[in-house]
Formats: C-alpha cells, sequence, structure tokens
C-alpha cells in the first residue's frame, strides 16, 4: 500500500522517516481529503512537531483555524432549525458531522463540514420543509423540475435549503437511505434508540444511537455518490468505533445486534473492512467473524476493495485510475439505490448536466 | 508548479527565479499545473486551465492570458487556505523593515502606490495579501509581480518609464494588465518580515489634490477589519490582532492622484517628517 497519507493514519510514527519528497507526495493527498486538521491532532498526539516541515505545521494551523469557522457556522445553522422545530414540535435529529460536534464526540475537534444533515420523522418532512421555507430558508441551488422530483420521490432527504443571511447548507432528510434502495431502514427504529443532546441550554434535539451513528457512516461510505474526500467519512469511523468501545465494552456485539436488526450487514462489512485496511482500525476477532457472511463473493469483494482503494487513497492525485474508480463506484452507489430503468434515466440526466467549477476568476484577489 | 508552455516557463522564471537556486529538499505548499485542455480547443480558440491537487478550480481561459491565470489561481490558492495568518487585503512596502499598510479594495490605488513606492526605494512586501501573525504583528513579504490595470499602467510609465513592466494582456476578465517586476532588492529580502509602523488607506481621486490626514483609530480598526480577508473565519484570533496592530502604527487617509507627490509625501512620512496635512 503506497499512499502516504493512510500510511500515516496507521501509523503517524512513519514519518519519522520520511524525507521532503514524502512529505510534498502527502500534502496534496490530506488537504483535498480534507484530513490536514485531523493530521494535526495526530502530530500533537504522537509529539511529531519537530518532523514536520514548518510551512507544512502552518498550513494544518491555517486547515484547523477554517474548521473552528465553519463549525461554529454549522452549530448556529443546528441552533435556528432546533428552536424551529421545537416551535412546530417536529422531532429533531443531527447527523454526521454537526451530530459528532452538538454530543461533543472526537471527531468535533477537527471536522470539517460544509452543510448540516438533520433528520426528522418521515410523517413530519413535508411540514419541516414548509415551516423552514416560511421561516426563511430558500432552496440553496437551481432545482429544476426532474431535480425536485428526483428528491421526493425517490430520495430519503429534500432539496438542500440556506438561509439568505447565513453561509450553512441545511439538508433535511427522513431516512439515513433512499427508500428505494437495497439497503432499507426502518427509521421508526432509529428513534427508538436516539440520545438526547443539547444544542444550546434547554435546546434539545437528539443524535443517532451509538451503533446507529456507526451503520449511518457505513451507509453513507456504501452509498455515497460524492466519495471525492470518503476518507474522511473512513477515519471518522475509526475515531467513533474506537470512542465508543472505549465507553463500553460491549460495545462491539450491540453494533452487530443493530446491523441485523436495522438489516445493514453489508455496508458494515464494507466499513469495518475499509477502516481496517485504510486507518488501522482493529476491531475483536468475534466481529470480523460475525461479518465475513455478509461478505459478497470472493471476486466481488476484492475488485471493491481494489476500487475503494483507488478512490480513497491513491498513491497520488489525478491518476486515470482514481477517476475510473470513482465513475465505477458512482454508477455502483446508484445501482445500489435505484431500481435499473430509473439508474439509468438518471445517469443520462445527470451526465447532461456536469458540475461547474466552483471558483470564478473574477472574484480572485488582485 | 510545472507547465509545458514554453512562454510562460520564461515568464515564470522572469518573476519568480531566485538568484540562489532553491536548495534540495525544499517544501512545496501548493503542487500547481498550468496547462492546455486536451480536445477540440487545442486548435480553435486554445485555452488553458489551473489546477492544483488535481482539481480546477476555474473555468479555462484563453491560452494568451496563461500568466495572469496563473497569478490568480495562486492568490486563489493563498487566499482560501493561508487562515494560519491574518490575510490584509493590502499593499505592502517597508523601509528599513519597518511596514507601510496601504489596505484598499480593488480601485483605491493600493497596488499603483506600493509599485511606485518601490520603484523609489522602498521594499516591497505585497501588494495584494499582507500576511500577518497574529502571534507576533509582523508581515510576511511574498513580492510578486505587480497586476497594474488599464490606467494605473500608463502612470507608472509616466513617473517611471524603465519601469520593468511584462507583456500586456489587453483582455483579461479585470481589463488590461502588465506585470511590474519587483526589484531585486525586494526580492532578495523575501525571507524577512517587517513590522508596522504605519496604516494608510488610500484613495485614488481623479484631479483631487494630496491629502494625508490622521485617521481615528477607532475608524482606523473599522476600515483594517473590513479589508482582511478572513477577518470573520478567525473571530478572535483576527480582533486580537487587529487591536494589537492598531495601537503599533500611525493611522491615516490619503487621498491622492499625481502619483509623484503622493510617493513623495508618503517617503516624507517614512521618514518621519510628517508633513502638514490639509
Amino acid at each position: 500500500m503506497m499512499n502516504l497519507l493512510v500510511r500515516f493514519l496507521r501509523e503517524p510514527a512513519i514519518v519519522r522517516d520520511w524525507d521532503m519528497a514524502a512529505w510534498n507526495a502527502f500534502v496534496p493527498l490530506a488537504r483535498s481529503a480534507r484530513l490536514l486538521g485531523r493530521c494535526a491532532y495526530l502530530v500533537e498526539q504522537h509529539g511529531l512537531h519537530a518532523v514536520v516541515p514548518p510551512a507544512l505545521l502552518d498550513q494544518m494551523r491555517g486547515a484547523l483555524a477554517q474548521t473552528r469557522y465553519v463549525q461554529v457556522q454549522a452549530q448556529r445553522e443546528l441552533r435556528h432549525v432546533a428552536r424551529l422545530m421545537a416551535r412546530e414540535h417536529i422531532p429533531l435529529a443531527a447527523l454526521k458531522g454537526v451530530a459528532y460536534l452538538v454530543a461533543r464526540l472526537p471527531p468535533c475537534q477537527w471536522r470539517n463540514l460544509s452543510d448540516i444533515d438533520v433528520l426528522v420523522p418521515q410523517q413530519d418532512i413535508a411540514r419541516a420543509e414548509r415551516a423552514l421555507l416560511n421561516a426563511g430558508w430558500q432552496p440553496s441551488g437551481d432545482f429544476d423540475d426532474y431535480d425536485r422530483h428526483y428528491y421526493r420521490e425517490w430520495m430519503h432527504e429534500v432539496p438542500p435549503m440556506r438561509h439568505p443571511a447565513r453561509e450553512t447548507e441545511v439538508d433535511l432528510h427522513h431516512n439515513l437511505a433512499p427508500p428505494v434502495s437495497r439497503v432499507s431502514i426502518d427509521a421508526a427504529r432509529l428513534w427508538e434508540a436516539m440520545v438526547e443532546v443539547e444544542a444550546a441550554p434547554g435546546l434539545k434535539l437528539s443524535v443517532l444511537g451509538p451503533a446507529d451513528m456507526l451503520l449511518h457512516n457505513a451507509v453513507h461510505l456504501f452509498m455515497n455518490d460524492e466519495l471525492r474526500g470518503g476518507l474522511r467519512d473512513v477515519v471518522d469511523f475509526r475515531d467513533l468505533y474506537e470512542h465508543f468501545l472505549g465507553a463500553d465494552a460491549g460495545f462491539e456485539q450491540a453494533l452487530l445486534a443493530r446491523a441485523d436488526r436495522l438489516d445493514c450487514g453489508l455496508p458494515l462489512y464494507y466499513a469495518v473492512s475499509t477502516a481496517t485496511r485504510l486507518c488501522g482500525l482493529q476491531p475483536g476477532a468475534a466481529v470480523i467473524e460475525a461479518l465475513a457472511r455478509f461478505a459478497p463473493a470472493a471476486p466481488v469483494d476484492r475488485l471493491m476493495r481494489w476500487l475503494i482503494e483507488q478512490a480513497l487513497a491513491p498513491d497520488r492525485l489525478g491518476l486515470r485510475v482514481t477517476g475510473l474508480a470513482h465513475q465505477a463506484l458512482y454508477i455502483r452507489s446508484h445501482w445500489v439505490r435505484m431500481p435499473l430503468p430509473m439508474l439509468l434515466r438518471h445517469l443520462v440526466r445527470k451526465w447532461l448536466k456536469r458540475r461547474q467549477p466552483q471558483a470564478s476568476i473574477a472574484d480572485t484577489p488582485g | 508548479m510545472s507547465t509545458p508552455l514554453a512562454e510562460l516557463s520564461s515568464l515564470l522564471a522572469r518573476y519568480y527565479a531566485r538568484p540562489d537556486p532553491l536548495p534540495g529538499g525544499q517544501f512545496i505548499d501548493f503542487d500547481l499545473r498550468v496547462s492546455r485542455p486536451v480536445g477540440l480547443r487545442r486548435w480553435v480558440r486554445p485555452q488553458v486551465q489551473f489546477e492544483v491537487d488535481s482539481v480546477r478550480p476555474f473555468e479555462p481561459h484563453p491560452l494568451e492570458n496563461a500568466f495572469p491565470m496563473f497569478e490568480w489561481g495562486l492568490n486563489w490558492c493563498i487566499a482560501t487556505s493561508a487562515h494560519r495568518h491574518m490575510m490584509l487585503h493590502a499593499g505592502i512596502v517597508a523601509f528599513d523593515d519597518r511596514a507601510m499598510i496601504l489596505p484598499g479594495t480593488p480601485g483605491s490605488g493600493k497596488s499603483t502606490l506600493s509599485a511606485a513606492l518601490q520603484l523609489r526605494g522602498a521594499r516591497l512586501l505585497s501588494d495584494e495579501f499582507g500576511l500577518v501573525r497574529p502571534e507576533r504583528i509582523d508581515l510576511l513579504p511574498m513580492p510578486r509581480g505587480i497586476p497594474l490595470k488599464n490606467a494605473s499602467i500608463e502612470a507608472i510609465l509616466e513617473f517611471a518609464p524603465d519601469a520593468d513592466l511584462g507583456p500586456t494582456y489587453p483582455n483579461t476578465r479585470k481589463g488590461r494588465i502588465r506585470h511590474l517586476r519587483p526589484q531585486q532588492f525586494s526580492r532578495d529580502r523575501q525571507d524577512r518580515p517587517a513590522t508596522p509602523r504605519w496604516l494608510v488607506f488610500p484613495k485614488y481621486r481623479a484631479g483631487a489634490p494630496e491629502q494625508l490626514r490622521r485617521l481615528d483609530k477607532i475608524e482606523a480598526f473599522r476600515q483594517l477589519a473590513f479589508n482582511c480577508f478572513n477577518y470573520r473565519l478567525l473571530g478572535g484570533v483576527a480582533f486580537q490582532a487587529v487591536t494589537e496592530l492598531i495601537n503599533s502604527v500611525d493611522c491615516y487617509t490619503f487621498q491622492f492622484s499625481r502619483l509623484s507627490r503622493a510617493v513623495e509625501q508618503l517617503q516624507a512620512l517614512a521618514a518621519d517628517r510628517e508633513p502638514g496635512s490639509g
């Protein structure tokens, strides 16, 4: 395994042997995976300051400053949403990055995020969306009829919204996976296992229970159509896994039982094996044994391992094979969540409307 | 930075080469690539694209604007990631390591003034980014080509007919551009920080007489915070840094129109011969 970022995540002390060429190969990988901040914490934790080039320490500190800022924005946005949902008497749960923040879980020290993901019960989602729109949030992009139809009919979320006075996008979900997909989760069961947290003094909301939180991460990795930077989610998985296991020796058994109950064995298999290979997770023998029965046929398993590695941990950026792996996983992610005719229509549609560059030269300084 | 474009390579050498070649084993902050996209646009109205971390953040540009595109791309890299520093939107020049900070929005004349001051012997730190280390309140130099735009090209040529200007780019997204190459003096000292001493908010007004006025520190704080790219992002760190910076400098507003008069006044200020203000 050649990816230097992965080698560092697995065994930080390895950098003691790195020359400048290795550092220079490492930086673009860490930056594009949005893991510079995570790396800063590993450097500190392992006392490696003296061996990291000072200019890279500056980049890490810069990345952490940026992270702190978006974290503040995200938590402010969550409070706005939580107050509104409280007024409407709609139960609300924070998901993913913002949930780690509000529940003070380990990724909160370094975790970057660009939007907030929240969950409401399915029967309330239309009311929740209307409440947000009435309170000033707006659709945060130009969604045409097809896009709206796609969200409403086939997805587990509504088109993302943003309040014009603020920067953070809100993704409103009613489930963790599209209802039409091969992994279908009974969302009512998630609400049974929620953990209560406070977004502000007296402002209560929920986050997923520990096992469900990891299963969500696994499902997301398994079905995400945007794998660039997906290594960060794998790192989250490992950090959360180790944290929950540290707090409760029975956590692994609970996780397996929950995966059975929510029918998430296959995503969990992929997540555990990916985190083991790429981030040095050390699951207990019982977990490895129990998950083995979810593993796909050996050739498929090997192909998936190879694709995930090419997509999440390429030797360097810009390799053609990385692009191909992304495309294959992109199509696969849709394959597992849509029936075939719908998938074909959708891919053609998306191909015709490919993404435009993010920045404009006219806005650059100088 | 790598590029297969020969003309761009020679411009990069002209603007960035150091007299002492970089020792091997230098840390690379950003690995950039400027190249021509494949496909039809290779022959028909050829284009150029900017790449960092193998992502292309911008639309391709016409091939003839490769150098301005590189410069803007590099600015974008800095503006979006250098949050370890407080980034002032300002030209910075120094007199014996004492820095004069010239903040301003586009059109205020900060680039033109920075260019003119460095042509009269001040050291150029930057025409665009005032990089402040928050824990020390000093300024890090980044002496790069100054992109003079439109009428300021003629203003500089009138001011200094032998100014070392690069090729003319008549049609860019930001108008007509020529880059002033910083003098060797500034480039030789690019590893040497400077200490803030004067804060001058320039305002170019055609035909107006030069007027240098003392500025109230609270108003200076407000204006400097406004001209800080990452003020909101850095939050308390930036508040503290702007406060300390304001407390360590003399603050002025400066209205000007004639470049040579303006430079004389600022030089006099730097020589601590404060001219009577209007």
